[in-house]
């Protein structure tokens, strides 16, 4: 089993370096060339030092010593230059690479449907596009230099040995497949609670992220004692783990400690035997004991580099696990939509976010133009049944049909332009106002928006911008009341071009005074367009020409809104009247 | 306060482990001293210079054993090092959450939550490490100076010629790293800009989706990524050419020696084991002075960091960061098992000691005889946002003991800017609140249970079990909880969540509906008793019948209690006791709704306008 789950951890690496790294083929073409170039160097000092020695044993003349000397200096401060070198073209290669699978990853999240949206907080997807994608990124940047080079440099050095003794070079051999192996395996236990340590730590900056966002509502209700408690019981949780992570390292390290020892000591032996037997110089013996300390770097390098694949692979998985999470909602073949307003069907559908259905048998039929109102409790499906327009979601049995199409056969993007959602969160994004309604669409021009924003009664607003459309919004809204925040997002619709409009109480924080200076702009908005109004408040549904009444995501009455007025029986007219009441008690 | 004191105040949090780790980290950078005497010994023994008569198998052995003893003693260092680092890195974070929870609510956090979480992963991350290094530069500091002494009585010509550039370097050095602060400032900047985008994507990726800007928004991103590998980029090749020069010198070093050591060698006055030993303390040299580098940058680094992490606090001294609290645990002893044994008991201290109980602990059944809310007066408040310019001015208010208080207005007209610059979630810019006549000074500190509690507009709810959720670490007495539910009308919604009030709403559990939300932090608000209640629109996500319960509800439930309320519903307006209409941030009108219908335009169309019956 160990072994099947290593092959596959070694393709996803090649998966991941195939898809990344190796279009970047004239940089690593170069940086190749740089590290042989400095293994090269790095290789010939210690041969230099050995004839040093072995001359000054004997009685050949002193001069060449100055040379060698001099040559030495002038090796190491070449490699020097050429390691600096390699590691900035590697890093950048790293940023690079690294980069792409950002957006990539960036772009496939936002790809993905509400489900996963909702079970994953924001703190969490960072930790994930940045926090794992940063510890891929030291691998990528040091897989080459690092775990490349050091393997040549490794292999050089085996080789010279060989070239020395027979006995020496098999001595070392062994030693450096022993040391590989040894740290190979020690890696295999400190894995698993280096990815426990990163699943908490997401844990617990995604509990700090909401609690940076509830400050309003911890403050006024005097529970900061609470949160802070809550934070000293994640403290808790984490240092255990945090120790058990760091002590994973610890054995990395001491584990070179002893092997290196023990390569030491093996060395000091040979050598000590094979100069004994008169086979080999002093300076030979120095020069052996110099590569043995000289092969610490690569293994150590190859230590280190096992650490940061560690975090990698911690990383690599999940990244995967992101990366191979299919949304449910896939494109279409790419069936169009008919432009103008679009019929909407909704034929015998059933949708459940789990075994109960929020949505039963909902049979639904509106013609192009006309409005829909569509009324029931809290919880009683209407917002599923918009999600299901926009499929957020696909229902479980039936379909929905615009304008006659199966949306299940158009592309997201055409069916997204062409239905469009305002709801009652209105999501502002920091960047400027142009940002916050085009979404960085640049091919709007600015004085289609600030038209849009005139007809909407954001006329005097738009004026007291200190910037016009570049001036920038905060985050989250900031300064702006949420009733602005809510024609703001109006202004978004209508800046597409919509064949149907789905209001999901899209006025529910306007006051009645704001609602009115709407009502013309929603005329327009309506116009040649059909639209569904999803609203628990009865004013809102005024201007349908249809009701529909849900309840428990059944339709429990459906027909046109004047005849249903008229009908003292029917729920709509008892609605009314409950409204009535409110207003008399 | 200065770099050296910010690390200063930290090493001092928890003096015994700093010592402890210190003294343990100083024994594992003094250990190589004896291999390399070993390997002295070892060439000598060849050569016919050899100074104890060890054979090489004795050598051999020493060599081993050493090793073991040096593995033992990292274990050691790790366990004390990620101990102290541990309690360190969360102080800091402790207490930068604590101040921003103080902080007024609504403006508690300079820029966006996703740039606060990157200060506090990646700050706090910078300073735990330079203060972790300084450990390692007097470890290595003290082989620095044992191995000098060696080699000095070996022979002191070689030795001062050898060490003498290696002073210059690092001299060289620490003023170059002056500049790297620059490099590293501009590349957290842009990090920072990254993780803000990330944040903001995810957060508002149904927008995204229902715009179909998923290409263009992730186009920017790529943008901003690019943005950061250039700045990186830079304060890599700074960092990295630094490096070099401090590692080059021990080369340089190494050939200074071969110059110097040729005849010496001849003459025999050198030996080939002393060479050995040079070039081996010299390669640890090597690492003292490029960790020392290593230092250097972080605390340059932690410069940066301490910045940013005091402007986080918005205005407050930097010395906030660094005090010395508890971090849930009792007393000052530490130890990690101990920390977990009376995990409960220390949960009480702590929060005795971290914040208002907002229950009638004695201390506040006192205060609440006699701060009972008789009157609440409130003139001149004013608070403009410094984006725009707008918000509150001049607000005149008066709440009597039990009254229930409207605040409406078109959209923008400023009541939930009212209402939070009342109740300090925004620092007000002037004005007067009297509580009972006596002059509130900190609204943020003193508008909370028992005196007043609060629902906001947008209401956050978080991961959590709901009762948790609503109770927020309040005690349930006599059957608050349920009261509240009630009052609420969630007693209908609890009955569809499978585990009760023990579901887990959020994101890894059950999602509200926005009507659900709203009730929740209904409840939240209800369940703690109040001298007075604020809510910001309440029912705005609410349907009918529901909305209808509530008002009903609420006004039998109250008892008491004074209400201010942000909304514009006629069920709302109808019960009021008196009426404020707000309009671009002034008061326009006041006084109940006949009055009101009768006297103010705008008032009724408000009124007529809302259809709740209509």
């Amino acid at each position: 089993m160990g072994k099947t789950a290593k092959t596959k951890s070694i393709g996803h690496y090649y998966e991941m370096l195939s898809r990344y790294l190796l279009p970047q083929r004239s940089a690593l073409i170069g940086l190749t060339a740089l590290l042989f170039g400095s293994i090269g160097l790095q290789l010939i000092n210690p041969q230099i030092i050995r004839y040093f020695i072995d001359t000054a044993q004997s009685d050949r003349s002193l001069e060449p010593l100055y040379y060698a000397a001099l040559l030495f200096i002038g090796f190491s401060l070449i490699q020097q230059v050429v390691s600096v070198i390699a590691t900035y073209v590697s890093e950048n290669l790293a940023w690079r690479t690294t980069n792409r699978l950002r957006g990539d990853l960036a772009e496939h999240g936002l790809k993905l449907d509400m489900s996963f949206h909702k079970s994953n907080t924001t703190g969490s997807i960072i930790e994930r596009v940045d926090g794992d994608v940063n510890a891929l990124a030291n691998f990528f940047s040091s897989f080459i230099i690092h775990l490349g080079g050091n393997l040549l440099l490794m292999a050089g050095i085996v080789v010279l040995l060989f070239r020395e003794n027979v006995l020496i070079g098999a001595g070392m051999l062994l030693f450096v497949i022993g040391a590989v192996f040894v740290i190979q395996w020690i890696r295999k236990y400190a894995l698993p609670v280096w990815t426990k340590w990163r699943q908490v730590n997401a844990e617990f900056y995604g509990f700090i992220g909401e609690h940076l966002e509830g400050t309003e509502d911890t403050r006024a209700n005097g529970a900061t004692g609470f949160v802070m408690n809550r934070f000293y019981g994640l403290l808790r949780r984490m240092l255990p783990i945090r120790t058990k992570a760091f002590l994973g390292f610890a054995s990395m390290w001491v584990t070179t400690i002893i092997v290196f020892a023990l390569g030491n000591a093996m060395a000091f032996a040979i050598s000590a035997y094979l100069w004994k037997q008169g086979s080999i110089t002093i300076g030979t013996v120095y020069l052996i004991f110099y590569y043995t300390e000289l092969l610490a770097k690569p293994i150590e390098k190859i230590r280190t580099q096992i650490e940061d694949l560690q975090k990698a692979d911690a990383s690599l998985v999940r990244i995967r696990e992101l990366l191979g999470m299919r949304p449910k909602i896939q494109d279409g073949p790419g069936a169009e939509l008919p432009s103008g307003p679009l019929a909407v069907e909704f034929d015998d559908v059933t949708f459940g976010y789990d075994d109960e259905p929020t949505l039963d048998g909902i049979r639904l039929r509106l013609v192009p133009g006309e409005v829909l109102g569509l009324l029931g409790r809290t919880g009683s499906g209407k917002t599923t049944l918009a999600r299901l327009l926009l499929r957020f979601y696909d229902p479980r049995e039936g379909s929905v049909r615009l304008g006659g199409v199966d949306i299940r056969e158009c592309k997201l993007g055409e069916l997204r332009t062409k239905v469009a959602l305002v709801t009652q969160n209105i999501e502002i994004i920091q960047g400027s106002v142009r940002d916050n309604l085009t979404f960085y669409d640049e091919s709007v021009p600015d004085e289609r928006m600030i038209g849009v924003l005139r007809e909407l009664g954001l006329g005097d607003w738009y004026d007291s911008l200190p910037q016009g459309l570049d001036t920038p919004l905060a985050s989250g809204g900031g300064s702006l009341s949420a009733g602005e925040g809510q024609l703001l997002a109006f202004a978004r619709v209508f800046l597409t071009d919509p064949g149907l409009v789905i209001l999901d109480e899209a006025s529910s924080r306007l006051d009645p005074l704001t609602e009115h200076r709407l009502e013309r702009a929603v005329d327009k908005l309506l116009k040649d367009r059909s639209c569904i109004m999803i609203a628990h408040r009865l004013a809102t549904v005024e201007r349908a020409d249809k009701i529909v009444i849900l309840e428990r995501g059944r339709i429990v009455e459906n027909g046109p809104r004047k005849a249903l007025a008229a009908d003292p029986d029917s729920r709509f007219s008892r609605m009314l009247a409950a409204g009535l009441e409110e207003v008399l008690a | 306060m200065s770099t050296f004191s910010y690390m200063w105040r930290l090493i001092r949090y928890r003096p015994g482990w700093y010592v402890f780790n210190a003294l343990v980290w100083t024994a594992i950078y003094l250990m190589p001293i004896v291999p390399g005497l070993i390997t002295k010994e070892f060439f000598d023994s060849l050569t016919g210079h050899a100074a104890t008569g060890l054979g090489t198998w004795a050598l051999v052995a020493l060599l081993v054993g050493f090793a073991l003893a040096r593995s033992a003693t990292v274990y050691l260092g790790f366990i004390t090092d990620v101990n102290f680092r541990f309690r360190m890195g969360m102080l800091l974070r402790r207490n930068v959450l604590e101040h921003i929870l103080k902080r007024p609510g609504a403006r508690a956090i300079p820029g966006s939550p996703g740039e606060a979480i990157s200060h506090f992963r990646d700050d706090v991350d910078q300073s735990e490490e330079a203060v972790s290094w300084s450990v390692d530069v007097f470890g290595m500091t003290c082989f620095a100076v044992v191995s000098c002494f060696i080699l000095l009585r070996i022979d002191a010509e070689m030795t001062t010629l050898v060490f003498l550039p290696l002073v210059i370097v690092i001299v060289a050095a620490q003023l170059a790293t002056t500049r790297l602060q620059k490099y590293r400032a501009a590349s957290r900047e842009s990090t920072a800009k990254v993780t803000e985008a990330i944040s903001e994507m995810f957060g508002s990726v149904q927008a995204i989706q229902v715009a179909g800007a998923e290409r263009r928004v992730t186009e920017r991103f790529r943008k901003l990524n690019d943005d950061r590998r250039k700045s990186m980029l830079k304060d890599k090749l700074m960092t990295e050419a630094l490096d070099s020069v401090f590692s080059n010198t021990v080369n340089l070093g190494t050939g200074l020696i071969l110059l110097l050591a040729g005849h010496k060698m001849r003459g025999g006055e050198f030996t080939v084991g002393d060479f050995s030993l040079f070039v081996y303390y010299l390669t640890f040299v090597t690492q003292f002075i490029s960790n020392f580098g290593k230092f250097l940058t972080y605390f340059k680094q932690m410069a940066v960091a301490k910045e940013r992490l005091t402007d986080l606090l918005q205005g407050a001294p930097a010395q906030v960061l660094t005090e010395a609290n508890t971090l849930g645990e009792k007393g000052r002893e530490p130890g990690a098992a101990r920390l977990r044994a009376n995990a409960s008991d220390r949960t009480e201290q702590a929060s005795a000691v971290a914040g208002h109980r907002m229950n009638k602990g004695p201390a506040v059944i006192g205060m609440a005889a006699e701060e009972r809310l008789e009157q609440l007066d409130v003139s001149g408040l004013t608070y403009r946002y410094p984006e725009t310019g707008r918000g509150v001015e001049d607000i005149r208010l008066h709440l009597r003991r039990g009254s229930f208080t409207v605040v409406t207005g078109p959209v923008g007209s400023g009541k939930t800017t009212l209402v939070r610059t009342l109740l300090g979630l925004l620092p007000q810019d002037s004005g007067t609140v009297l509580w009972n006549g006596r002059e509130v000074d900190d609204a943020g500190n003193f508008f909370v249970p028992p005196r007043s509690a609060y629902s906001a507009q947008v209401p956050r709810l978080y991961s959590d079990t709901l009762r948790e959720n609503i109770l927020l670490g309040l005690e349930d007495r006599g059957g608050q909880l349920e009261r509240a539910l009630h009052t609420a009308v969630l007693e209908e919604d609890l009955r569809h969540f499978r585990d009760g009030l023990d579901t887990v709403i959020g994101p890894r559990g059950v999602k509200l509906s926005g009507g659900q939300a709203q009730r929740t932090a209904a409840a939240r608000m209800l369940v703690r008793d109040a001298e007075l209640y604020v809510f910001d629109d309440l029912s705005s996500a609410l349907d009918v019948e529901t909305e209808q319960k509530l008002w009903e509800r609420l006004f039998a439930d109250r008892g008491d209690a004074t209400c201010l309320v942000v909304s514009h519903r006629k069920a709302a307006l109808a019960r009021a006791d008196h009426i404020l209409v707000l309009k671009d941030g002034r008061i326009e009108a006041e006084g109940t709704a006949e009055q009101l219908l009768e006297r103010n335009e705008s008032f009724r169309r408000l009124w007529s306008g809302d259809e709740s019956g209509s």
